[in-house]
């Protein structure tokens, strides 16, 4: 059942006002009674032995009042992929080693920050230097010392794929290329710095307040290293300032916030600055992909061989979930016969990479899109032409690993190259100007469980009231995507009372019902949608009766929830408000509140993922080829998100997704030199600006996935993956220049002219 | 960062400027637009217990232009006003064209010309056309004023002759002949909201038999102050323009470049573009010095 009302209305974002006005509140901006301020204290060498801790001096300091090393932590290592506990490599603080510029090696609790930062520098460390390793060529090399020594050879774990017969496949194929692709590390740049801020409860009970997307699984890793049961611990997400998958693990600030706050009976607050982001924050997974592809003479793919080194940084992080989906969408889109993947996540002594928008298929993308265009370019067919001809369609399964229940990809194809005149631009070529089209497919969250948990992938209870209204209580996430939003219109639209009349708590780990993974992998809108959709229809269950009893209707009656009434939908003069429909569902239940729970866990959905979006974007560029500056003129989408919840949010994550496929691109790149990350400011790191964004146009493909909450699908993180390509086929066209290794940047395209030596 | 605490005085004469820049010698700086300033203070690349704010003094923000004597710009002049003057958009649009581009609308708002020369960052974007038209800066301090040409002002990367107890009290700036033409261009990684990776500027008269004149060219972001570009201004000097010639003088350009390798561009290809920003700077002085415009 749509409600054309809510289902598909571009309502703007229920917290707009507060946030727009400065009212909505932050971690930061919460101050307790007695709070004491974190610091920490961080390696300054990438790879070295911890000799001696001295904190003598920073303890003796006036106002400090904590000061711990990993030496004083229960030492339990932690990682989300608790189903694999080999793959938690992390401890709360380093014990006996260090691996990268930036690890965490003791922390500091003060009166005011200026103490804690103070005490930090007057910790003494003595460092026993180990070779360091800045590429996964030199740390996979032979005889390289080892980041950590569970490794074999700095490899972390590998993920294989293969079906069909990959040999046969290139012995048919009349056209083979192999090609390296290198793409690199960027930064979230979430626009709030993260931070947190734990409050000792009764009990030996700790409460922490951060900013965070996984307030569940933050809950669960903060009790084991703590040595607390799980429900000692309530984590509360307030307004997150956006994470990017940057904040979706248990942090080290957290354990050191929550650790200090028991031990000094105080609140201790951590808050990171930009710097502290930059340098040494979680980041996207720089790769070396090599990848082999093979066609018929007409264009059909006939094997595929697709070879990746993820650059992981000093630890694990998401990295296996990364590999693993990289892995993935080196073969999404179209039909592949034969496939092999071989992806090694490899350890470097650089800041570990982490999940980030698009998990793996950025990257992925980036080296397929690109091979795709090059084999249209070498085989006389036009991009899109070759696109057409391989793409995959609703029904089609991917062996072992999913089936693909909806899929609006040729018609996005079809729209996109008609809105953006592709046929005409792609023709009648000016100098110095180039159109190019990139493509993408996503999942609509994760099947795996690899964080194991007991219950439901998503939860809601929903209670109502007799003067009219709603109580939504979810552990869903909302980091700034709008899913506070988005739930309360579904939840509306299933009641059929309008979205100001629900209240809404979320991710409170005391408060709203066990579990939800979180907000990543764009999973929020059908995971927690479904279970919001389940507990309304609960709702529905309780109420329906008392519409029956009460008019003596026929029971061939339908009962429907509209307009805030609830009546015989052939008779709609037989009902009553909603309201009044609880009031007397209440009496007859002689006051025990209206209230159900609802859940959602995908079964029987393949390795991957319950839904996959699709979607194609061209982008026409203009490059001036003595500077080799690129301009971005404009950018045309056609994407198949479902059916949108919110017209609006999905607009938004479109603009969004291309300003950061954009700083992607052409603009964005951590300057490393022997470990260290040079640009930490946003005057160097630099991501787009508004006045780089390019006007965008754009359709959504009208499809109705049957897995997701009225239809819907993902729309938040797909969309991110095909601009690069797109910009960098553009490139192409306008210049004869084919760049492989991201970012695009001026000294490149010159260089690849033959205008400047390298 | 920890908070630096500092006391901040606010004079309302320039007298008054200087003798609490005496009276605090040991530990003072001056605040015109702060942009740079409080961030350096705030990342701990400088302390001071003073700051002695010129933004209280009578007179300091004019921005004035006469027939006879051409421009001042006062100590406190923004970014923001300098670029949106109509004498300085008549006069001297290369000048008003940095200043509409350089750092952000926020920093324009605040920060000042002056400060932006003072504070001698290589990349400093209105040094380069100030240089172009001939700019010098009055110094002044207890015992007189004097004037400096702006090439001889700077001395390194964050030097100049200021002696510390000098203030930069006004920038002048000479009538530009007729027939004239300028121009400064910059190139950043992002198109706005960036500091310059590199940046040209440039100044030329025609004289009545269309020979070029007065020719001036300077460079930013590429040495360790903004240059200028002697051996280019001589090979121009007194010819007929000519497309090969002009390409030649933006090849000299890059000779009085001395450029580094850093975050923001590598030396190699600064020196490029240095040639390619001169010679779009040359056309553009020249057309718009043939079409009579300003």
């Amino acid at each position: 059942m749509k409600n054309p009302a809510i289902i598909g209305a571009s309502i703007p974002r229920l917290d707009a006002r507060q946030k727009v006005t400065g009212q909505a509140l932050y971690t930061d901006d919460l101050t307790l009674p007695g709070m004491l301020f974190g610091a920490i204290l961080r390696s300054p060498v990438p790879h070295a032995r911890i000799k001696r801790i001295d904190v003598s001096k920073a303890k003796a300091l006036a106002g400090v009042k904590d000061v711990v090393t990993g030496a004083d932590t229960p030492q339990v290592k932690f990682g989300n992929w608790r189903l694999v506990p080999d793959s938690q490599d992390e401890l709360p603080l380093a014990v006996d080693k260090v691996r990268f510029i930036g690890d965490e090696v003791a922390a500091v609790a003060a009166l005011d920050k200026e103490t804690a930062l103070r005490a930090c520098s007057l910790i003494e460390v003595e460092y026993e230097e180990l070779p360091g390793y800045f590429s996964v060529e030199d740390s996979t090399q032979e005889g390289a010392a080892l980041i950590h020594a569970e490794s074999e050879g700095n490899v972390s774990l590998a993920r294989k794929i293969k079906y069909g017969d990959l040999e046969a496949g290139f012995a048919q194929a009349d056209y083979v290329r192999e090609d390296t692709f290198r793409v690199h590390a960027v930064s979230h740049a979430y626009l709030e710095p993260c931070s947190s801020l734990a409050a000792p409860d009764e009990g030996g009970r700790v409460t922490l307040w951060t900013s965070t997307q996984v307030p569940y699984i933050v809950q669960c890793l903060l009790a084991s290293t703590l040595g607390l049961p799980e429900n000692h611990v309530r984590v509360i997400k307030l307004n997150t300032g956006g994470g990017f998958g940057g904040k979706m693990e248990l942090r080290k600030w957290e354990f050191c916030a929550a650790f200090m706050a028991v031990r000094t009976g105080r609140p201790v607050k951590f808050t990171l600055r930009r710097a502290d982001e930059l340098a040494s924050g979680r980041r996207r997974h720089g790769m070396p992909i090599r990848s082999k592809v093979g066609f018929s003479k007409d264009g059909l793919l006939m094997a595929k061989d697709f070879d990746v080194l993820l650059d992981g940084g000093a630890y694990n992080s998401m990295g296996p979930t990364a590999t693993f989906l990289c892995g993935n969408f080196g073969a999404m889109l179209y039909r592949y016969p034969a496939y092999r993947y071989l992806g090694r996540h490899v350890y470097t002594n650089k800041p570990p990479a982490g999940a980030m928008r698009g998990f793996g298929a950025p990257q992925a993308l980036f080296a397929a899109e690109t091979q795709m265009n090059m084999a249209a370019h070498d085989l006389g067919i036009d991009p899109i032409d070759l696109r057409l001809l391989n793409a995959m369609e609703t029904g089609d399964e991917i062996p072992e690993v999913a089936t693909i229940s909806s899929c609006g990809f040729k018609e996005s194809l079809v729209k996109v190259r008609q809105m953006s005149g592709w046929d005409v631009k792609r023709q009648e070529k000016k100098p110095g100007h180039g159109i190019g089209v990139g493509c993408y497919s996503f999942i609509s969250g994760g099947v795996f469980n690899w964080f194991n948990t007991k219950y439901n992938f998503a939860s809601a209870e929903v209670r109502v009231f007799e003067d009219g209204t709603a109580h939504l209580l979810t552990m869903a996430t909302d980091i700034g995507q709008g899913s506070d939003t988005v739930l309360r219109q579904i939840l509306a639209a299933e009641l059929g009372i309008g979205v100001d009349k629900i209240r809404l708590t979320a991710s409170d780990t005391a408060v709203t019902p066990k579990a939800d993974l979180g907000t990543w992998g764009s999973r929020v809108t059908l995971m927690a949608g479904n279970a919001v959709v389940q507990a309304a229809k609960k709702i529905k269950e309780m109420l329906i009766p008392v519409v029956f009893g009460h008019f003596d209707l026929n029971q061939i009656h339908d009962i429907a929830f509209e307009n805030d009434r609830v009546f015989s939908k052939a008779r709609p003069d037989k009902g009553f408000s909603f309201g009044e429909c609880v009031y007397k569902a209440l009496k007859g239940r002689r006051g025990e509140p209206l209230t159900a729970f609802g859940a959602y866990t995908p079964r029987n959905k393949g390795l991957v993922s319950p839904a996959f979006s699709f979607g194609a974007q061209v982008a026409e560029v203009e490059v001036d080829e003595q500077t080799g500056l690129i301009q971005v003129h404009k950018m045309y989408t056609a994407h198949d998100c479902g059916v949108p919840i919110n017209k609006m949010a999905v607009e938004g994550q479109l603009e969004g997704s291309i300003h950061m496929g954009l700083g992607y691109a052409l603009m964005e790149d951590f300057v490393m030199k022997d470990g260290r990350t040079l640009n930490t400011t946003f005057l160097d790191y630099k991501i787009a600006t508004a006045q780089d964004m390019p006007p965008s146009q754009s359709v959504e493909i009208d499809t109705y996935e049957p897995e997701g909450p009225f239809g819907a699908k993902e729309a938040g993180e797909g969309l991110v993956s095909p601009t690069a390509p797109a910009i960098a086929e553009g490139v192409f066209h306008a210049t004869g220049y084919r760049c492989l290794d991201l970012p695009i940047t001026p000294p490149k395209v010159l260089q690849g002219l033959g205008r400047l030596k390298g | 960062m920890a908070t630096p605490h500092f006391t901040v005085h606010q004079p309302a004469t320039l007298e008054e400027a200087l003798d609490l820049l005496g009276r605090h010698r040991a530990s003072v700086k001056l605040l015109a637009g702060g942009t740079d300033l409080i961030m350096k203070l705030r990342g701990g690349a400088m302390s001071a217990d003073h700051l002695v704010s010129l933004n209280r003094v009578g007179g300091l923000n004019r921005i004035n232009y006469q027939d006879e004597d051409g421009l001042v710009l006062g100590a406190g002049a923004r970014i923001s006003d300098v670029a949106a003057h109509p004498d300085v958009r008549k006069h001297y649009p290369a000048l008003a064209h940095a200043c509409s581009v350089m750092a952000t609308t926020q920093i324009r708002n605040m920060g000042t010309v002056a400060g932006n020369l003072a504070n001698a960052a290589p990349s400093a974007d209105t040094a380069a056309p100030l240089l172009a038209y001939r700019g010098s800066v009055v110094l002044v301090e207890r015992g007189g004023r004097r004037q400096v040409k702006l090439e001889e002002f700077f001395k390194g990367p964050g030097l100049t002759v200021l002696e510390p107890m000098e203030i930069l009290e006004a920038i002048r700036v000479p009538v530009p002949p007729g027939r004239a033409g300028s121009s400064y261009l910059r190139l950043s990684a992002r198109s706005q909201v960036d500091i310059a990776a590199v940046g040209v500027a440039g100044f030329l008269a025609l004289d009545l038999d269309g020979c070029m004149m007065g020719v001036r060219l300077a460079c930013a972001s590429v040495a360790p102050t903004p240059v200028r570009c002697p051996e280019a201004e001589a090979m121009l000097e007194g010819q007929r323009p000519d497309p090969r010639l002009l390409a030649r003088a933006a090849v000299a350009c890059v000779r009085a470049a001395r450029p580094i390798d850093d975050l923001r561009a590598t030396a190699n290809y600064r020196r490029a573009m240095v040639q390619v920003l001169a010679g779009r700077v040359l056309q553009k002085c020249l057309s718009m010095a043939q079409g009579g415009a300003q």
